[in-house]
């Protein structure tokens, strides 16, 4: 019917002339014949023409008032539904208030999460023709590093033999001092090539981004800001570009400032921070570096028109023919994995992301189905109405508009509103985002989810209004006056509600087990051990330059001396020096490690390698099995030594003791394992690099023998680790006032930053289940309260009859147990089936773990009783004459 | 009674009905209306035509052109749709009538 109304609309509009000369020649021959009747009834034309004109009243107000039939007509009668149901609305404001702020709620869930999703997911990345993008890494998952990066020559034979491609780029973090005028200062440096942003398509926003000719063979004379120091550093000055800053006491020549809000969107696991503070170039001659020197993070851009597959292939072809024509390579050869960028940047946040936009999607239809239901019951309330009205010879079609309207009205002002609560909802969820997510900040209000949002709210409300109101419109005349009504109409009616109810209490049971999942993984999660404690440690990290970089002795001397100020601090009761801080990737330190001499180093497993000065070790807590932890006297004029973890000697040395044994190492990350050093310790591993993924063996050199620069000092205490933070400043003024210090924070900042992402989660994902569950508890809330208002008579003659008070809380509470239980069957079957969906995101947890399933069917129970307790209440304060008088 | 205002819907049942037997067009409705209910009824075009437009939109009457001595006439049948309308409108009319004669008879005694 509504179709039909809205093809008649289109057609008028459409065809409006035409339809308008049809309409003159219909009411020309009308008035022709009338006339001619008159001719030949005697009058004369012009006058029978006159009165025929008198008598209708004008041609024009006809003409008119069938245009506005033909206009109007559809939309008069869908606004006066509108204004129907706008007045039926306002009749019962809590009714309307309980539902739009359901509604509301929901939608606002729904835009906050989807415009992140959106922008993360489904926006392409911010770089010219991103789909032609890839990221190129090299397989050694043999040697225990899946995700490797490359080599130079890698680099440079991938730009001389693919042919699918435009080019390849790389980047590699690192860190360099900015000194000068203001206070020294260590920014995180990205080392690129000088293609890497004409590749990226991205452009400066103030001066250039890097040319060919910038290269060097010495040290980088140019440099790149991002926006953030140039505003920090450089008071946003528009004429820094050209001008020379001091970058590692060199004077470096700033050639442009990159846009605000530029990030390079490297894959999570390519140690390349999305919040780099500036850019320099590789040494020209990198490409001529060790074969086996990898530490490249290679993007490549495919020609036009070339699939993936394509250029998957053509750089799996290149690896071929490389490991064929290099003997470094050994037998087995070096395979290269190609992956679209867009897919690989957004790696750890994709699942966390589609999980949440599914929950808020649920979460959605469960307010939805709670309003559909409320409706209901409004729809039960007026049955009488409504039949009264059939038999008054309404159409039925129109009783059926009249709930769409409502629910299209309800939907559409939930939906405004949900939109604005939207909006405010994801500046909320940007504010508290855990660094790791900092991509999200790009996330804005869009027309794609607002449409979207608002689609899904409308469509919803219509779909689950025209169950009801088709119900509603099959009432019996007889019946609904003789108010018989629990025993005609209202049945099916409270079928349609319970099962309604049932289907609520099964989304929200998928909700509840998910949260519980997760809250119990993010228990295990805090519950690792993570091989080190970080309680009342101080860290910050400093960058030496200059002449105290100039032998290991002044580096020592220079390290020694910053210990003993730290440790001098009063309250403080140790400090060290690490070359990592725990979670930390950048700069990525690691390399392979040989048990034998000539071993072949390609194919030698890696391992993380950390420097620590001596006293590190025990600061951290970090537990010795076997040996002594390294001393003052490992340093240049005695022997290399080294620390391994116990996986390490594991995998080297079975059920053999390490100590004394010698392994051949790489710290200068040259390619080849060249150094060779004695094993004095075996150290529990660390989890230094995440807090739950397994990663590489350890080896631990000392901090006097193989400087690393700059570094993270740690300060112990009893006491509240903060709290040391000014002394620790004077202590280093008091050294060095030259030194620039960053990054003061206590260690366990660090770990908490490692497992924000993990938390942002659990938290978001247990306000889904509490709002959920909410709603479904409103839902045998109303239920059951419903529930015991039809049967009030039949209750009441019950009490009248001497019926306990047990029995009456029990007729309730059947009402509410039979739904629950259910919902919990269905909701528990769904969660079954979709256990592979949620895997992912556990850890040290099984989907159906017993606990997180006790627990969900634990907290809907008693969310179901205690929606019962009101309802239960009513009945026992029943008054059975009261009652049986009503009728 | 001639106030069609007051009965609002009554014209589209006469229209089905008169369109029942045969189709016609405006004139000739309008002329049968008046005829059958003794000119109780004159509808006039005012009323006439946006009626038959609404009939129409709503699919229960369809028009067709004609040419007749050289004008072009619009002539109306029923359809299923409208021949549906016209069987339940007639039994809401009967059903009216009965209440309302009912209730006026009751109160009279």
């Amino acid at each position: 019917m509504i179709a039909r109304r809205l093809l008649g609309l289109w057609r008028t509009l459409r065809h409006g002339t035409r339809l308008d000369a049809d309409l003159d020649d219909e009411l020309n021959a009308y008035v022709d014949e009338l006339v001619d009747r008159r001719v030949a009834a005697g009058e004369g034309r012009d006058a029978a023409r006159r009165a025929v004109l008198v008598e209708i009243g004008g041609l024009e107000s006809v003409r008119e008032e069938v245009r506005e039939v033909r206009m109007g007509r559809w939309l008069d009668e869908s606004w006066r539904d509108v204004t129907y149901a706008w007045r039926g609305l306002q009749r019962t404001p809590s009714f309307t208030l309980a539902a739009l702020a359901t509604l509301a709620l929901g939608v606002g869930a729904v835009v906050a999460i989807f415009s992140v999703a959106y922008a993360l997911l489904v926006q392409p990345l911010p770089f010219r023709a991103p789909d032609r993008l890839v990221f190129v890494w090299a397989d050694q998952a043999a040697e225990g590093y899946p995700r490797a990066p490359l080599s130079g020559p890698e680099l440079r034979d991938l730009d001389e033999r693919a042919t699918r491609f435009d080019g390849f780029a790389a980047i590699w973090a690192t860190t360099a001092a900015l000194t000068g005028d203001d206070a020294p200062e260590q920014l995180r440096i990205g080392l690129v090539t000088s293609d890497f942003f004409s590749l990226l398509g991205a452009d400066a926003g103030l001066g250039r981004t890097f040319r060919a000719e910038d290269e060097t063979t010495g040290p980088p004379s140019t440099i790149l800001l991002s926006d953030a120091v140039w505003r920090r550093r450089f008071g946003a000055d528009s004429a820094i570009v050209g001008r020379r800053i001091d970058v590692n006491g060199r004077p470096t020549v700033v050639v442009g400032v990159m846009p605000q809000g530029f990030r390079p969107m490297m894959p999570p696991d390519a140690a390349v921070p999305d919040d780099l503070e500036a850019w320099q170039l590789f040494n020209q001659r990198f490409v001529e570096g060790p074969r086996g020197q990898r530490y490249l993070r290679v993007i490549g851009r495919t020609r036009g028109g070339v699939a993936v597959d394509d250029a998957v292939a053509d750089v799996a072809r290149v690896g071929r023919e490389i490991s064929a024509a290099n003997a470094f390579y050994g037998a087995a050869g070096r395979r290269f994995e190609t992956v679209p960028l867009a897919l690989d940047a957004m790696n750890d946040v994709r699942r966390p992301l589609i999980f949440l936009t599914a929950g808020v999607g649920i979460l959605l239809l469960i307010a939805c189905i709670n309003v559909a239901s409320l409706l209901v019951a409004r729809a039960a309330a007026r049955a009488r109405e409504s039949a009264i009205r059939v038999a008054l010879g309404a159409e039925r079609g129109r009783l059926i508009r009249q709930h769409l309207a409502e629910a299209l009205v309800l939907g559409t002002l939930g939906g405004g509103l949900g939109v604005v609560m939207g909006a405010w909802g994801l500046q909320l969820l940007l504010r508290l985002t855990p660094d790791a997510l900092g991509r999200l900040q790009q996330a804005t209000l869009s027309v794609p989810v607002v449409t979207v949002a608002l689609a899904m709210v409308i469509g919803w409300m219509v779909v689950l209004a025209v169950a009801p109101a088709a119900q509603g419109t099959r009432v019996s005349l007889v019946a609904a006056v003789r108010d018989d009504r629990g025993h005609t109409g209202g049945r099916g009616r409270a079928h349609l509600r319970r099962a309604l109810t049932m289907a609520q209490l099964a989304l929200s049971v998928v909700l509840v087990v998910a949260a519980l999942l997760l809250a119990r993984t993010m228990q295990r999660v805090l519950a690792i051990d993570p091989g080190f404690t970080d309680d009342g440690v101080l860290s910050f990290r400093v960058a030496f330059q200059g002449s105290r970089l100039g032998s290991q002795e002044a580096f020592n001397a220079l390290s020694r001396r910053l210990q003993e100020a730290l440790a001098a601090i009063p309250g403080a009761t140790g400090a060290a020096a690490w070359s990592h801080a725990p979670y930390d990737t950048v700069p990525n330190w690691g390399g392979p490690y040989v048990a034998t001499e000539g071993a072949e180093p390609s194919t030698a497993p890696q391992a993380d390698y950390r420097a620590v000065s001596p006293g590190g070790m025990e600061l951290l807590g970090v537990r010795l099995r076997e040996g002594r932890w390294f001393t003052e006297t490992d340093d240049t004029a005695h022997a290399p030594v080294v620390l391994v973890d116990d996986r390490l000697a594991a995998r080297t040395w079975p059920g053999e003791s390490p100590i004394g044994r010698r392994l051949g190492l790489d710290p200068a990350v040259g390619g080849t394992p060249s150094t060779w050093a004695t094993v004095v310790g075996l150290v529990q591993h660390v989890r230094h690099r995440s807090p739950i993924a397994d990663v590489r063996e350890q080896v631990y050199f000392p901090a006097r023998q193989v400087p690393r620069n700059p570094s993270v000092y740690l300060v112990k205490t009893a006491g509240d680790a903060v709290a040391l933070t000014s002394a620790v400043r004077e202590a280093v003024r008091e050294v060095d006032p030259t030194l620039p210090i960053y990054d003061v924070r206590p260690l366990s900042a660090y770990a908490a930053q490692a497992r924000a992402l993990r938390g942002f989660t659990a938290v978001l994902s247990a306000l889904f289940a509490v709002a959920a569950l909410t709603l479904a508890a409103v839902g045998i809330y109303g239920v059951v309260t419903y529930a015991v208002t039809e049967r009030r008579r039949e209750l009441g003659i019950r009490l009248a009859l001497g019926a306990s008070a047990a029995a009456l809380i029990r007729l309730v509470l059947r009402e509410s147990a039979t739904m629950t239980l259910l919902g919990l069957g269905v909701g528990l079957a769904v969660t079954a089936a979709s256990a592979s969906w949620i895997r992912g995101q556990l850890v040290g947890v099984a989907p159906w773990d017993p606990a997180a399933i006790a627990g969900t069917i634990v907290i809907l129970g008693a969310a179901a009783l205690a929606a019962c307790v009101a309802p239960a209440r009513r009945a026992l304060r029943m008054s059975p004459t009261r009652v049986l008088r009503e009728q | 009674m001639a106030n069609l205002d007051l009965m609002k819907g009554t014209l589209s049942l006469l229209i089905l009905r008169t369109l029942e037997l045969e189709p016609r067009h405006g004139v000739a409705i309008a002329d049968r209306i008046a005829q059958t209910t003794r000119g109780t009824f004159k509808v006039k075009a005012g009323s006439l035509f946006p009626a038959l437009h609404r009939l129409e939109q709503d699919g229960a009457i369809a028009g067709e052109w004609s040419l007749v001595e050289g004008r072009r006439i619009k002539t109306y049948r029923l359809t299923a749709a409208g021949r549906r309308q016209l069987a339940s409108g007639t039994r809401d009319w009967a059903r009216v009538v009965e209440a309302m004669r009912a209730v006026l008879e009751a109160g009279s005694s």
